[in-house]
C-alpha cells in the first residue's frame, strides 16, 4: 500500500462514524438570529447610554427603581459602567424587540466549560476570581445575574472563579485537557522551569497549570500562561527553555532567521530575534505567531511566543513590547 | 430569504453537512464536538449570504470557511512538540499494538495545520492541486511542496512501523 492510499484509508476510518446531526439546520438558524439580535442590542445600548447621560437626575432621584430594573437584566452584577446590560432599562424602546433569554445555572462547573456555555447562549462573559477553599479551584463559585434571570442576548454575565492562594495540583485536574502532558508537576506560580526564572509577565496572566518536557528536543522544557477562563489547550504566552542538545537546535534556528533577513534586536542586554513564525518555527512568515528567541547563557536558549488571540486583543505593538519585557526579565534561576 | 431559499438551504445541509463535518475533524485534528461548533459557525456565514451564493458553488464557499476556521483554530493552540522534518522520528512506534491507521492519524495531527489541510484536501476531498491552492489562497507550488513534505513525514512513520513489525 502506498502512502497516499494508506493515508486516505486512515482518514476514512477516522471519520467513518461521524454524521452531522439532523438538528444542524436549526442550530445554524438560531445562531444567525442571535447574530442579528446582538447587533440590535448593541444599538439599544448606545441609545440607553445617551439617555442616561442626559437624565442623571431622574436616575438618582429614583434610587429604588434602578436596582429593580437591574435585577431583571444583570445591571446589578456588572454595574452602571456596562450600558449593554441595561438594554431593558426605562427609555430603551428596543427592549421589546430583544427576545429575553434565561441565564443558565453555571455554579460548580469548570471555568472553561462555562465560558463556552454562556457564549453559546449569547452572553458576554466577564471573569473575576476569588481565593476560596469552599469550591474546587478552576470552578465557578458564583455568578451574576442569578440562574433563571431573564437577560437579553449580548448582556454580560459575571462569573467568579475559585482559586487557591497556594499550589493545589489535584484541585485543577477538572480543568485540564487530559490529552496534555503534565511533565514537570506542580510549578507553583509556573515561573521557574528548566533552570530559568521568569521575572516579568503581562498583568492578568496566570500559570496554565501545564508543562512539557523534551517535546522540543532533548532537555527542553515548556509551559504557558493564560488569561483566566481560556478554554483548555489554548495559551496566551508560552515559553520554551532549551538546554544542551535542544539549545544547539535553537541556535541553528536562530542562524536560519538571520539567513532569512531578520535583524537582531536587543532584549535585556542580549541579542534576540523578534519574528513572526510559521508553525514548526523554522520559517519567518507574515501573519505568523509573534515570537522572541535568544541565548540566555552558554547552552541555554529561550523562546517566548504570544498567541495570535492575545496579540490581537492587546494590539501588535503592545504584544511586541510585552515580549521584549518578558525576555528582559528572564534570568537563570538561583 | 424566500421559502424556496430556505428549502434549498435544507437540501444543501442534507447533502453536504456530514462531509463538511468530517473535513473539519480531519483538518483541525479536533473532537467531533469542537468540529461541529466550527462547522455551525461556518454554515451560519453560508446561511447569511445564502440567497446570493446558492447558485454559485455554495459547497466550495462553505469548505473554504471551514478549512480556514480549522487552520486558525489549530494555530491558537499551544505547541506541544517541535515539528522536525530533517530526520525520521527517534522512537520507532509509540506502541507496537497501535494499528497503522491510528499511527497515521496521530502523525497527521502532528503536522502544521496548513500542511495537514493540504493533505486532507488532496487525499480526502480529492481536490486537484489547483483547487487546493485556490481554497487556501496560496500558489500551486506551495501546495506541491507542502504535500510532499507532509507525505514524506507520514511515509517515514509508516516505514518505521513496518520495520518494527517485520
Amino acid at each position: 500500500m502506498n502512502v497516499e492510499e494508506a493515508l486516505r484509508d486512515a482518514m476514512a476510518a477516522q471519520v467513518a462514524g461521524v454524521h452531522a446531526p439532523p438538528s444542524l439546520g436549526q442550530a445554524v438558524r438560531r445562531r444567525s438570529r442571535r447574530h442579528v439580535v446582538r447587533f440590535r442590542t448593541a444599538g439599544a445600548a448606545v441609545l440607553t447610554a445617551a439617555v442616561a447621560v442626559g437624565v442623571p437626575v431622574a436616575l438618582t432621584a429614583r434610587p429604588d427603581a434602578v436596582p429593580a430594573a437591574g435585577g431583571l437584566t444583570g445591571t446589578g452584577a456588572t454595574g452602571a459602567a456596562d450600558p449593554a446590560a441595561s438594554a431593558s432599562a426605562p427609555g430603551s424602546d428596543d427592549t421589546v424587540a430583544v427576545p429575553g433569554g434565561v441565564v443558565p445555572d453555571v455554579v460548580g462547573k469548570s471555568a472553561a466549560e462555562v465560558n463556552a456555555l454562556l457564549k453559546e447562549a449569547g452572553y458576554t462573559v466577564r471573569v473575576t476570581k476569588v481565593v476560596t477553599e469552599e469550591a474546587p479551584a478552576g470552578t465557578v463559585f458564583a455568578q451574576m445575574p442569578q440562574p433563571g434571570t431573564a437577560a437579553p442576548a449580548g448582556a454580560a454575565v459575571t462569573i467568579t472563579i475559585a482559586t487557591t492562594a497556594g499550589p493545589a495540583p489535584s484541585a485543577t485536574e477538572g480543568t485540564q485537557d487530559p490529552r496534555m502532558p503534565q511533565d514537570l508537576g506542580d510549578l507553583g506560580d509556573g515561573r521557574t522551569l528548566g533552570g530559568v526564572h521568569v521575572g516579568y509577565l503581562p498583568e492578568g496572566l496566570e500559570w496554565g497549570k501545564w508543562s512539557g518536557k523534551d517535546g522540543f528536543g532533548k532537555r527542553s522544557y515548556t509551559t504557558s500562561w493564560v488569561e483566566p477562563g481560556l478554554e483548555p489547550g489554548m495559551y496566551s504566552v508560552q515559553m520554551i527553555v532549551y538546554r544542551k542538545d535542544a539549545a544547539s537546535v535553537l541556535a541553528k534556528r536562530m542562524q536560519g532567521y538571520a539567513a532569512q533577513g531578520a535583524e537582531p534586536i536587543e532584549a535585556g542586554g542580549r541579542k534576540a530575534y523578534l519574528v513572526s513564525l510559521s508553525e514548526g518555527g523554522d520559517q519567518i512568515n507574515d501573519g505568523g505567531t509573534r515570537t522572541i528567541v535568544w541565548t540566555l547563557a552558554s547552552g541555554v536558549g529561550v523562546e517566548v511566543m504570544i498567541s495570535p488571540d492575545y496579540a490581537a486583543k492587546i494590539g501588535e505593538a503592545a504584544a511586541d513590547r510585552e515580549l521584549k519585557k518578558i525576555a528582559a526579565g528572564v534570568a537563570l534561576a538561583k | 430569504m424566500t421559502e424556496e431559499d430556505e428549502a434549498a438551504f435544507d437540501e444543501f445541509l442534507a447533502a453536504r453537512s456530514t462531509a463538511l463535518l468530517r473535513t473539519a475533524i480531519l483538518v483541525c485534528g479536533a473532537s467531533a464536538s469542537d468540529a461541529e461548533d466550527m462547522v455551525q459557525s461556518a454554515l451560519e456565514k453560508v446561511y447569511r449570504h445564502w440567497p446570493r451564493i446558492r447558485h454559485d458553488n455554495p459547497e466550495a464557499y462553505a469548505r473554504r470557511v471551514v478549512v480556514n476556521g480549522a487552520i486558525s483554530k489549530a494555530r491558537r493552540r499551544r505547541v506541544l512538540q517541535e515539528i522536525t522534518f530533517a530526520q525520521p522520528p527517534e522512537t520507532p512506534v509509540e506502541s507496537p499494538d497501535l494499528g497503522l491507521r491510528d499511527v497515521l492519524v496521530t502523525e497527521l495531527r502532528k503536522l502544521p495545520a496548513r500542511m495537514r489541510a493540504v493533505l486532507v484536501l488532496r487525499y480526502w476531498e480529492d481536490l486537484s492541486e489547483a483547487e487546493t491552492a485556490a481554497l487556501l489562497g496560496c500558489s500551486v507550488g506551495t501546495v506541491k511542496s507542502q504535500a510532499a513534505r507532509g507525505l514524506a513525514r507520514v511515509r517515514a512513520r509508516m516505514e518505521s512501523l513496518e520495520g518494527a513489525s517485520a
